[in-house]
């Protein structure tokens, strides 16, 4: 799994692309993580990601989690249908919110409350 | 501060690990790693088996040091395992003496029977590799799912309407309309339907992790297979089936079905199960070793003395259900799925096995049942028994209860079938299902008394009409299979037909049957797709069929929405009445002068109650203190189950009131049932005259 991390317009956006499974979670976990301070704001940008295990789903959850409890706000951008539906079924959707397209994750995450 | 045992004291092909903890059972995350816990009492040794994600050979196989068994307990902590790629199983070493009851052979490698998922059939209907040695593979699971503010419902027994409904009929049909057909997840698609409907509580069939291919065969004729496909015959009891879930071939299906549960309570919709204890899948001497059979025979079955299994299941073994071991493994399971599933209620299936001892000998108070209905974790739970068993016991109305478990009522369901056949004799008992049977019930309530006239077991409602006999010779037995009593009446043709006199006369008889459901106390359960008469086209066994006859077929919703609409307007009639669901038999004289329950003939306030009859009726007078209803309420119902029409001398209402016609299943819809507000005013207050095999209710306004 490879992440990059671009700023626009004074936000972090997060790609990752490929697999985020148990065997690479814990590094791609601690890799986001120090990106998570008070009123953080983050955009994932899923688009290059095929396959979220649950491994990988939690990882995601674990950041949103700690993003809320740190007065942040994230979103997930570009998700592909299969992942997305995952997430919805398994009901992790709630957890962490998602946008079409990466203007509106912005305009998401730069709204107050 | 750390704990000083988080680190590994041994060693072995560079797996490292240490002593462990026996409870809980089964395979637990702990810092730095996992715990494995298993029990067996004949065991002389035990070897844990790695294996990765769909790996043929095992990546390692670790012995229990003798030090790390603690009684009958083998415990160790297994250090660096990636959870996710990780599939685990047991060899067991012991004594092979079927005469004593051990099969121990330790070449087998064996299913945890606490394992929370279990992979190796991840895509329903997906041929399995026979040569594979290790076919049901225990997995680790997370138990993190985010609850938020959920539990169980804990909904009033007496306010229960429940839907029987396999997971995979429900949304399997091309007609479904839904993204993941046969799944937990499409079950969300369709709860707006099942509100509107009227239901608060939907009982599924088998959701333990079960073998579709065990005896599956194919048809020679039609090239199809048939499957296991009600699943009665669980791999495992902790793990739900995977194949019902759209996300297992990702390993998934726990946090799918959980999010399930989650939508339903969201929506006003217990979740009940129905649950197999009184068997597994590994059959009898010639069936497979899956778990328990290699783990510790002697233990987990009944056994003749002469080690063969018993056979009070029908289905090859019969689980030693009140052995000490195997009893807290039941409620350990039932437990499990109450607090981490935040399960509503279960139905066991023929529960009265789980009265019998390890003789097989029925117990007065077997102490499984009074632990269950005792459990402080269950203690909101609602417990279901099918009160008999493929041995011969029949419990009905006698089932050990503690005040705790209802029953499956099959007189309610025999007595209704033919009464509206038009069986005079059966009148007695009529009257006594309306009253939520309290010569079953006397002592307990009628609360205890599920109703059905239908279930999974047996014809359809569209079918119990439409045919005389079961037409299951897709099934493959001859036609041998499946009940030869049914009660049923084809109505004078036997199968499909255009007759508009036949079709006319099935219609109604559907609508006696229900209107004879909502009415009775008791709590009724519906079969899923009798609303809008799914056909099983004759086949009263369907147990193994994965197709259309199973099913349901909404395109039927349309066709017949006269019936759907009168199902659903008949559970609002329900629920409108506080005086159908009470928790006590009461019938008395009440604060009105009247009785809370009477019954009337051809002329009002004369029943013979012992005379056969098709004519009668039930007057139900509730006084609005009582019921907390705005105003008395009187509901009067008259039954011709004759083929001719009969005039019903009224009962006289107070001054001020006046009869008006809710139900009158011999009028066509939406003259069949008018909705509250809309009853008509009887022209003829004095005198009912109801048609031929029709029921009409009537209220007081």
């Amino acid at each position: 799994m490879e992440i990059k991390i671009e700023q626009k317009e004074g936000i972090k956006i997060i790609k990752l692309s490929g697999d985020l499974d148990g065997t690479n979670a814990e590094e791609v976990q601690e890799k986001i993580i120090v990106h998570v301070d008070s009123d953080s704001r983050l955009v994932f940008n899923m688009g290059k990601c095929k396959y979220l295990s649950s491994a990988g789903l939690r990882v995601l959850l674990i950041v949103a989690k700690k993003l809320k409890a740190l007065g942040g706000k994230g979103v997930m951008v570009n998700l592909l249908e299969e992942v997305k539906d995952v997430m919805e079924m398994t009901g992790f959707s709630h957890i962490l919110p998602s946008c079409e397209t990466i203007p509106e994750a912005i305009v998401y995450v730069k709204k107050e409350g | 501060m750390e704990r000083i045992d988080i680190y590994p004291t041994h060693e072995h092909e560079g797996i490292r690990f240490r002593r462990g903890k026996p409870l809980p059972f089964g395979a637990t995350i702990v810092p730095g790693g996992v715990n494995f816990s298993v029990f067996s009492k004949h065991a002389t040794s035990c070897e844990l088996v790695f294996y990765k994600k769909n790996g043929k050979k095992p990546y390692a196989v670790i012995p229990f040091p003798d030090e790390f068994r603690i009684g009958n307990v083998f415990n160790m902590i297994v250090f660096d395992i990636d959870y996710e790629d990780l599939e685990y199983g047991y060899r067991m070493d012991g004594p092979y003496n079927s005469e004593l009851g051990h099969l121990f052979n330790k070449e087998k490698i064996l299913l945890d029977p606490y394992a929370k998922a279990v992979s190796g059939r991840g895509v329903w209907g997906k041929v399995p590799d026979w040569n594979n040695s290790f076919q049901y593979r225990s997995r680790i699971i997370f138990d993190d799912f985010d609850w938020e503010d959920d539990k169980p419902l804990e909904k009033d027994m007496k306010d229960l309407v429940i839907y029987e409904a396999h997971v995979r009929s429900l949304t399997r049909h091309s007609s479904s309309d839904v993204k993941y057909p046969g799944t937990f997840a499409a079950i969300i698609e369709k709860i707006p339907y099942l509100k509107e409907l009227g239901i608060n509580s939907i009982e599924l069939l088998p959701i333990f992790e079960f073998d579709e291919f065990e005896n599956s065969r194919i048809d020679e004729e039609t090239q199809e297979r048939l499957f296991n496909y009600w699943g009665y015959s669980a791999v495992n009891f902790f793990a739900p089936k995977v194949g019902y879930a759209a996300t297992g071939k990702y390993g998934m299906e726990v946090d799918e079905l959980k999010n399930l549960i989650k939508i339903l309570h969201k929506n006003d919709i217990e979740v009940i199960l129905d649950v197999v204890f009184n068997h597994t899948a590994e059959g009898n001497e010639k069936g497979p070793y899956i778990s328990y059979k290699g783990i510790d025979n002697k233990t987990y079955y009944l056994l003749t003395p002469e080690g063969y299994y018993y056979n009070f299941s029908g289905c090859g073994n019969t689980l030693n259900c009140n052995n000490p071991v195997v009893r807290n493994k039941i409620l350990d399971c039932l437990r499990y799925w109450a607090a981490d599933y935040h399960i509503d209620g279960f139905r066991f299936d023929l529960a009265s096995i789980l009265s019998r001892d390890q003789n097989g000998v029925p117990m007065a108070n077997p102490p499984l049942l009074e632990a269950l209905a005792h459990d402080p974790i269950l203690g909101k739970c609602k417990l279901i028994a099918e009160a008999w068993d493929a041995g011969g016991l029949y419990q009905v109305g006698s089932f050990p209860a503690w005040g705790r478990w209802a029953e499956w009522n099959g007189k309610f369901r025999d007595d209704v079938r033919q009464f509206i056949q038009g069986n005079r004799d059966v009148v007695g008992g009529i009257v006594q299902r309306l009253q939520g049977s309290p010569d079953l019930y006397s002592d307990r309530g009628p609360t205890s008394s599920i109703n059905f006239v239908t279930c999974h077991d047996g014809f359809t409602l569209n079918d119990l009409t439409s045919y005389n006999e079961k037409h299951n010779s897709k099934n493959l037995e001859n036609n041998q299979d499946g009940e030869n009593d049914n009660f049923s009446w084809n109505c004078g043709y036997e199968g499909p037909t255009d007759d508009p006199a036949i079709i006319k006369l099935r219609r109604k008889q559907m609508k006696n049957a229900v209107t004879i459901l909502m009415l009775s106390r008791g709590v009724p359960m519906l079969l899923a797709g009798d609303e809008f008469c799914n056909t099983q086209f004759g086949n009263n066994n369907a147990y193994c069929q994965d197709n259309e006859i199973s099913w349901l077929n909404w395109d039927l919703v349309k066709e017949n929405k006269d019936i759907f609409r009168y199902f659903q307007k008949m559970i609002a009639f329900r629920k409108q009445h506080p005086i159908l669901r009470v928790e006590y038999f009461d019938s008395g004289h009440n604060e009105t002068g009247l009785p809370e329950i009477s019954f009337h003939g051809t002329k009002a306030w004369e029943f013979d109650f012992e005379d056969p009859s098709l004519t009668f009726a039930i007057m139900f007078v509730a006084p609005a203190n009582k019921y907390g209803t705005r105003e008395d309420e009187f509901i009067y119902s008259a039954m011709n189950m004759h083929w001719e029409m009969h005039g019903f001398e009224l009962p006289e209402l107070p001054e001020d009131k006046n009869w008006y016609i809710v139900v009158n299943t011999d009028m066509e819809s939406p003259e069949d049932i008018w909705e509250k507000g809309e009853e008509k005013r009887l022209e003829n207050q004095n005198e009912l005259l109801v048609g031929s095999r029709s029921t009409v209710i009537l209220i007081a306004r």
